[in-house]
């Protein structure tokens, strides 16, 4: 087993990794910083986000507007010191991001161009396109070229933390060109491993975001916050799941049922605005929750049209010309045209909600830091605290931002103090999972990994879906069950070494098994309806904040299931309040949200 | 790593391709490419006849009455009015790759400067070779 | 609907160089090539290929398809009624199946210096205009699948040839406004394996995915190698 020594490891080369190794290199020049991906970084997910980034930019605007949206958006859930940290920073992220060179779309003036976004109550959402998260990932990690200190592992799979008494020691993770286990030692590790979606059927995630990071930290005892709220976007193609972005509702799209009605206006979304003229948390700009709840609605009602068996409603962008089209909208006509065979310039594009983010994750303090000493995650993999129970639209790739810095700076801190474990500290445990490996392998298998993850996807969809009962709930449970089960005696039957996607698949399965749970058991434990959670069973369709004003956390057990407890909500200012969209915000002007009306 | 996933063989390591002699003959594309990188040739050969003739033009009536018979054989013909053919390929070729080329605003103007050009080339061209058929 | 295809399997430590192996899969009017190759990866798991966002923008699967660079999870069997050959990207070496070597091309892109050189300190964005954004914008779009350097054939006989998107990178630089570091880029642009390597085969452009023209790209380079080197001469 090849062993190495780092400073700082960063698992994950997204948007958050990126950030992350940079603010730990300027931190200080002279830590050494190890950035694992298991893909090339430009391949992390964070290159398909379409829709922009927000912070507070325009004079009218204000940090306690930013602060208002996304606390109500997060349906009162989120930290609020955490959400005023973040509204704080955001601005000066973006631009430091245009220092290095990221494109941002432009005024005539040459001043940055800022776009409405869904569940933002003013335009401050920065964009370069429709390709902001491809083009902070590429500026990100051309900037990254520039720092010496930072050595890239390409390719490296990250299978096991390194943990000794409650402290960092390092990471354990395969080579996948040669198979080989690598073992290396450091002071201070992020997690930067991104989301979970890929435990959904139908979702907007690329293969690679399986919830490795979350699996991880889990097995070494930390706790996973707010699991159960999983964010449907409205807007995904159907069948692949792939991402229609919100920017097109911002531009002016607006959503059609099967019969050419907007149907958005029957669900608090309403009144109906005029077409060609967006106006911000109405209609088609309500948060993404409520609009996937409203699909779900009208699929029940049987008023959802049919694009080769799925369900679908209709995305009409076809009154915004094909120049604007092709001028902001580039990427959506390129998809469109590719994926389902539309040009939205003549025709509306069918489309269904499809898993998109996990708003839950990893449980960190505001500096990221996780229960483990000199652990910190960041990104999508982890819980900061910043979008509760619903995450709102351009807030996450600013998050990546704002706290991969912190993250990055954090951990130079802890590397510059503490010490590296010694080998024969971790020796025994490099050892057991040398062999697990080892075990893993068989010529034969009835089995396969593909056929578990895709039951694994169904039952995910079925049991956690738009809409939650008991009963699917408690099925899905049992079903994640018998797939555990099936996955104990689950052997990787390519038995090469070099590439062995096989056996990653494997892994990866092990992982999304377990965060898959997670989500179930913290779903069933809630018993009411927030945000992204919302459950169909008698007695639990509200809110309900004399009990679940919380934060639910899943520890891992010693049969290895979660068990579910909870944790409050930091509230600093905004006391709880009802959430609205479309006319009933527009009671107390300025501050539809502050009124205690809850 | 003792076993598995490590090799005890020896790993043979990547596969290098290598670039086959007529590579050029595979695509439709590379062939149009060399095709156009060819024209080359009867152009070079128009040149070498021009200079030829400035030579005996220099020297006697009689080499320049030679010379003149000369291009006035049919393969002579033949060859230059490929080279004819060729220069307009190539010039069409070129006008195509040109706009992408330069930054955009001054193409347009270059574009039509470079059109100017190419006619005067080519009525020239075909004054001469009118004058010998 | 059932179809077949050929995929050019290489396994360093059984073959000796790539050979080719039928299979057969479910093909519908959007099946792309990667869905095809993930069936098939469910027959035999041994199939090595990259591969992630599944909607053209990771940049990680870059194949041949009969023999014309693609993205895998763009290009669709609907439009191969006939025959369908998937082979490793060319011009790299293999390292399995179709999973080639990316350390030339990402060593190409880290030699030109691809980030934005200023070292001005500010806590406001510049200003750029549409118009000084439009300059360099869709040489901004590449996404680093490398298709250009397997229709490159300077590249496949000068692996040291910089090559297309790196040249197309360097230029992006270049002609940002904000950028001061052309001077810095000028040397590897205008050394050997620089922008006098290319011939204007053109092909790079033509099987680019996101219509980068990184063929435009290099030529621009020309001019402002060229001027360069006027300017050289001047000064010297
Ligand atoms: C289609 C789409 C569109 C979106 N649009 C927007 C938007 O417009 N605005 C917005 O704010 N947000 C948007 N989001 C959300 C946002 O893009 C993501 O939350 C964010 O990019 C996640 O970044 P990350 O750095 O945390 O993770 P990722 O970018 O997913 O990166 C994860 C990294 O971890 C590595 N990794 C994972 N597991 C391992 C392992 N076991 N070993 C080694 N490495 C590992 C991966 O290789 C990768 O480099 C969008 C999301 C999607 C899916
Ligand atoms: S220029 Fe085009 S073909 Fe070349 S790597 Fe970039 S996107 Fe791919
Ligand atoms: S899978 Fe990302 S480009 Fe094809």
């Amino acid at each position: 087993m090849q062993q190495l020594q780092q400073d700082i490891i960063v698992v994950g080369g997204g948007g958050a990794g990126l950030r992350a190794a940079i603010a730990a290199a300027e931190a200080n020049p002279k830590l050494q910083v190890a950035l694992l991906s298991k893909v090339y970084p430009m391949r992390s997910h964070t290159v398909a986000a379409e829709g922009g980034a927000a912070a507070v930019t325009l004079t009218e605007d204000s940090l306690a507007a930013h602060f208002q949206d996304t606390v109500s958006g997060s349906d009162w859930l989120a930290e609020q010191d955490v959400a005023a940290y973040f509204v704080k920073h955001a601005y000066q992220e973006l631009v430091q991001l245009e220092r290095w060179g990221c494109p941002w779309s432009r005024k005539a003036d040459g001043s940055v161009q800022v776009r409405r976004f869904g569940g933002m109550k003013t335009e401050r959402t920065w964009f370069a396109a429709d390709r902001t998260g491809f083009h902070i990932l590429h500026t990100l990690f051309q900037t990254s070229l520039r720092y010496p200190s930072i050595h890239r592992f390409d390719e490296y799979f990250v299978l096991d933390l390194l943990v000794v008494e409650q402290r960092i020691a390092g990471v354990l993770a395969i080579q996948f060109s040669t198979g080989q286990l690598v073992q290396i030692r450091a002071k201070a590790v992020i997690l930067a491993t991104g989301g979970a979606g890929r435990v959904f059927h139908y979702n907007t995630n690329g293969g690679i975001v399986t919830g490795d990071g979350m699996a991880l930290a889990y097995r070494h005892g930390v706790a996973l916050r707010d699991m159960e709220f999983v964010q449907y976007h409205p807007t995904g193609l159907p069948g692949s799941g792939i991402l229609i972005t919100e920017a097109c509702r911002g531009e002016g799209g607006i959503l059609l049922n099967k019969d050419g009605y907007r149907y958005l206006q029957d669900y608090g979304l309403g009144p109906e605005t005029p077409v060609g003229q967006p106006k911000n948390k109405y209609m088609e700009l309500g948060p993404r929750d409520k609009l996937s709840q409203a699909f779900w609605q009208q699929q029940q009602l049987g008023l959802t049209g049919d694009y080769q068996g799925h369900a679908v409603v209709y995305l009409d962008l076809r009154h915004l010309g094909k120049a604007h089209l092709a001028s902001r909208l580039p990427f959506i006509c390129e998809l469109a045209n590719a994926y389902v065979n539309i040009d939205p310039a003549s025709q509306p594009i069918p489309i269904r909600p499809a898993v998109h983010y996990t708003m839950g994750g990893i449980l960190t303090d505001i500096n990221c830091q996780t229960s483990i000493s000199g652990l910190f995650a960041v990104g999508e993999c982890a819980s900061v605290g910043l979008h509760g129970a619903n995450r709102l639209g351009s807030n996450s790739l600013s998050e990546l931002l704002v706290f991969g810095k912190v993250a990055g700076e954090q951990a130079a801190a802890q590397a510059e103090q503490a010490n590296i474990a010694p080998f024969s500290a971790v020796a025994g445990q490099c050892q057991r999972q040398q062999s697990y490996i080892s075990s893993l392998f068989a010529d034969s298998c009835s089995d396969s990994s593909v056929a578990i993850r895709t039951e694994l996807t169904l039952a995910m969809e079925q049991g956690c879906g738009i809409y939650r009962d008991n009963a699917g709930m408690q099925l899905c449970l049992n079903r994640l069950q018998a797939l555990k089960d099936r996955f104990q005696q689950l052997k990787v039957t390519d038995n090469s070494n070099l590439f062995n996607s096989a056996l990653l698949q494997h892994l990866e399965l092990g992982f999304g098994l377990d965060v898959a749970e997670t989500i179930c058991r913290s779903a069933l434990a809630r018993t009411e309806s927030r945000g992204a959670h919302q459950r169909l069973d008698q007695g639990m369709t509200t809110r309900n904040d004399t009990d679940f004003l919380q934060h639910s956390l899943a520890l891992r057990q010693q049969d290895g299931s979660a068990a579910i407890s909870w944790q409050p909500v930091t509230i600093t200012s905004l006391p709880p309040a009802a959430r609205h969209y479309g006319s009933q915000a527009s009671g107390s002007p300025g501050n539809d949200t502050t009124g205690s009306s809850q | 790593m003792s076993d598995k996933p490590v090799s005890n063989k020896t790993a043979p390591g990547p596969y290098q391709p290598v670039m086959h002699r007529y590579w050029w003959l595979q695509h439709r594309y590379f062939r149009l490419y060399m095709l156009r990188e060819a024209t080359v040739l009867p152009l070079l050969f128009f040149i070498g006849c021009l200079l030829y003739g400035l030579y005996c033009l220099g020297q006697s009536e009689a080499q320049w009455q030679g010379w003149l018979a000369f291009m006035a054989q049919p393969w002579v013909v033949l060859l230059n009015l490929l080279a004819f053919i060729a220069s307009l390929f190539h010039a069409k070729t070129f006008f195509e790759l040109f706009p992408r080329v330069m930054p955009l605003a001054p193409a347009g103007f270059m574009i039509a400067g470079q059109w100017l050009a190419t006619l005067l080339v080519a009525a020239g061209l075909i004054v001469i070779l009118g004058g010998w058929i | 609907m059932n179809k077949s295809i050929s995929i050019a399997r290489y396994h360093p430590e059984q073959d000796n160089q790539p050979r080719l192996q039928a299979y057969q899969v479910q093909s519908d009017h959007s099946t792309s090539v990667l869905d095809a190759l993930l069936q098939v990866q469910q027959q035999d798991p041994s199939l090595g290929f990259r591969w992630s966002c599944r909607m053209a923008i990771c940049g990680s699967c870059g194949v041949m398809v009969n023999g014309i660079p693609k993205l895998g999870c763009k290009t669709f069997l609907r439009d191969y009624p006939d025959e369908l050959t998937v082979s490793a990207l060319a011009h790299f070496a293999v390292e399995k199946d179709l999973i080639v070597d990316m350390q030339p091309f990402l060593q190409h892109l880290n030699a030109v210096k691809p980030y934005l050189i200023n070292s001005e300190q500010s806590a406001e964005p510049h200003r750029q205009t549409p118009a000084q954004l439009a300059k360099y914008q869709q040489f901004a779009n590449c996404i680093n699948c490398g298709l250009c350097y397997s229709a490159c054939p300077q590249f496949g006989l000068n692996p040291e040839f910089l090559g297309p998107a790196a040249i197309t990178l360097a230029q992006r630089y270049n002609l940002d406004s904000r950028d001061q570091g052309k001077a810095a880029r000028m040397p590897q642009l205008n050394g050997k394996n620089g922008v006098w390597s290319c011939t204007f085969v053109g092909f790079c452009s033509d099987v680019c995915p996101k219509k980068v023209d990184p063929a435009a790209a290099i030529n621009q380079g020309k001019v402002a190698s060229a001027g360069d080197f006027i300017i050289s001469m001047f000064k010297s």
